[in-house]
């Protein structure tokens, strides 16, 4: 079902999403968009930055915690229920990530309880973007600047009100209780969000005029023994790792062990803990001996297009990567994987 | 073969959580006393896993860390046994346990050597160093009665730099002396001793040896230097690479296919491996 929320209810329906659910949105601070929780007193509606790109985060980091206690013994914790998230804006190329993180987490012989704990309890509801930045490419990707799969709600924004659509069991029943509120929408809409989705979708195209080659896959694979290449493409990289601690489609984690408390009671228990790793670090796959099967940077530098690009394409019919931009904005050298794919 | 395998690592246990075992034998294997082997039970005994040579699994010791070893005995043996270099800082905590110890065990992880490949056929067990452990796992599997009478003729070429540092060496003199097994001992230096007899190097060695390859599958696990030197020897004696199989070690962290950490092209050696066939081998980059 397709309905039309007017301006001066939206307020109100963010409010009730808040009384039900851990609600957090997109605003606007010193110019960037960031992703904040839902507090009544310091919120007012034009605050919500809805019809921005991507915030500066990922929204990996609420389904797939940076940090988070995976295990504790000799004494088993039950994690404590975390009430529901609602992630109130999420964007076509946030949903890439969770594409990726569904393969790697949720699929194959075992399944990662705390990812599936977490999807489950988490409510997403989209939204367009009618404006995509220059650092944008979705469209490279085979994503779009618009979502109508894989969430709850789909948002496009308008200036007298929200078209929004229930994609899914759990949107619609969120739909239903706010019929005081929603309006059902008409054709006029679907007209209405289509021709701002498709203008959106020729700005894309224009930026991005120079597709990338449709065998990527093999043009990587026939570039990987030209070391030049990739040493010249990544010799601005200082190392930092903030391409792929901001990346969306990262899923490599690291786990350490250590003592819950240094004294008292607890100095016997134990945490294991689950913390993001970046695959462009030296140590990253160094064994306890002291082999390094990687260790020059130029073999972690194409590991990771190879991860991308080859293998996740190879294995699962798509992209790790979500045409974010996020890599490169965060980037101190610059580096721009759509001029180094760009010339594949 | 893998259908008789019972993780303890289910979708309704938690991966990431080791069950707890009892240290109830620690033996010092080595001259320079840096291999310790760890006889270990399961504390509840409905958290067993059964599991088949070739796969590993993860010790941790408490506060410390985990870290991934190949399973040393074999599924037919009632304590699991694990053989650790002091290497680093989990190594070093696991030597300094001492009998009656409890610490934790995830797995069985990864894929195991091709049982079912190798059934009716004979089998040329290539090692050198401390990394026979899985490979003893392998032939205490093969020579239990049961099994033994499955495959042809087994033999067995496994190398250490001298006599004091060749693992399980009770065992090795057992093997020798049976006739189910073909075993040659060597070492670099004989140092002196007149046990094992024979000097030299594992590829040397196993050239002299000349096992068939006309029905045979090759198993092979030792440094790199060795697995490199190995390669042309296999070779020369006519086994294809479809018919050699090694077992690596990158460096792991889930052991479930999940952290990424230890990938050699698309492949996760924690879950495609740790045994490869050469030919799946010569497809992907030389990352291990």
């Amino acid at each position: 079902m397709i309905y039309f929320l007017p301006n001066e209810r939206r307020e109100k329906w963010v409010a009730r999403l808040a009384g039900e659910f851990n609600l957090f949105l997109p605003v606007q601070i010193e110019g960037k968009i960031h992703w904040q929780k839902y507090d009544k007193g310091n919120f007012a509606i034009d605050q919500l930055a809805l019809s921005e790109i991507r915030a500066a985060e990922p929204i990996k980091a609420f389904l797939y915690r940076p940090r988070e206690v995976v295990a504790t013994f000799p004494k088993p914790i039950d994690p404590a229920q975390e009430m529901s998230a609602l992630l109130f804006g999420v964007k076509g190329c946030d949903l890439r990530g969770l594409d990726v993180h569904r393969k790697m987490f949720l699929e194959g012989e075992f399944r990662d309880p705390f990812y599936t704990r977490r999807l489950e309890n988490t409510i997403l509801v989209a939204a367009d973007c009618p404006m995509p930045r220059e650092s944008c490419f979705c469209n490279l990707v085979g994503l779009n600047p618009f979502v109508n799969r894989g969430v709850d709600l789909s948002i496009t924004t308008f200036d007298d009100g929200w078209v929004i659509e229930a994609v899914s069991d759990r949107g619609e029943k969120l739909a239903n209780s706010a019929k005081d509120l929603f309006v059902p929408a008409g054709e006029h809409h679907r007209a209405r969000r289509e021709e701002q989705r498709q203008k959106a979708l020729g700005i894309l195209e224009a930026q991005n005029s120079k597709k990338w080659n449709p065998e990527l896959s093999r043009a990587i694979a026939e570039k990987t023994s030209d070391r030049s290449f990739w040493k010249k493409a990544g010799e601005d990289c200082v190392e930092c790792f903030g391409c792929l601690m901001t990346c969306p489609t990262c899923f490599c984690f690291l786990l350490y062990d250590q003592a819950k408390a240094k004294t008292g009671a607890d100095v016997n228990q134990f945490e294991r803990t689950k913390v993001w790793d970046a695959c462009y670090m030296a140590m990253y796959a160094r064994v306890g001996g002291g082999a390094n099967p990687r260790p020059e940077f130029v073999q972690r530098f194409i590991n990771r297009f190879h991860c991308k690009f080859m293998h996740f394409m190879n294995q699962h019919g798509f992209y790790a990567c979500s045409g974010c931009g996020r890599c490169f904005t965060a980037c101190m050298g610059k580096i721009d994987i759509r001029n180094i794919l760009g010339q594949l | 073969m893998a259908a008789e395998v019972r993780h303890s690592l289910s979708e309704k246990t938690n991966p990431y959580k080791p069950v707890l075992v009892r240290v109830e034998r620690v033996t010092v294997e080595n001259d320079s006393g840096d291999l310790k082997s760890f006889d270990l039970s399961f504390i509840n005994e409905e958290e067993r896993f059964s599991f088949v040579p070739g796969q590993f699994a993860f010790l941790s010791v408490p506060g410390v860390g985990e870290a991934p070893f190949g399973i040393a005995s074999a599924p037919e043996e009632r304590l699991m046994k694990f053989t650790v270099k002091r290497v680093g800082s989990v190594t070093t905590a696991l030597h300094e346990l001492e009998e009656g110890a409890v610490i934790g065990v995830r797995g069985p992880c990864g894929n195991h050597y091709p049982f079912d490949k190798m059934r009716g056929k004979d089998v040329v067990i290539v090692s050198g160093g401390f990394s026979f452990t899985t490979l003893r796992a392998t032939i205490a599997h093969l020579l239990t009665p049961a099994n033994r009478p499955a495959y042809g003729k087994i033999t067995a070429v496994y190398g250490a730099r001298s006599p004091g540092e060749l693992l399980y060496k009770e065992e090795l003199r057992t093997w020798e002396k049976g006739s189910d097994i073909d075993l040659v001992l060597c070492v670099d230096r004989a140092c002196g001793f007149d046990w094992p007899a024979t000097e030299g190097l594992v590829p040397n060695i196993l050239k002299q040896t000349a096992p068939d390859s006309a029905n045979a599958i090759a198993l092979v696990c030792g440094p790199p230097i060795m697995i490199y030197y190995t390669h042309p020897v296999l070779k020369e004696l006519g086994f294809k690479p479809e018919q050699i199989f090694l077992s690596l070690e990158n460096r792991m962290k889930c052991g479930i296919g999940k952290c990424g950490h230890c990938n050699i092209g698309p492949k996760y050696v924690c879950k495609d491996g740790p045994v490869f066939s050469y030919q799946e081998l010569q497809g992907l980059p030389e990352e291990y």
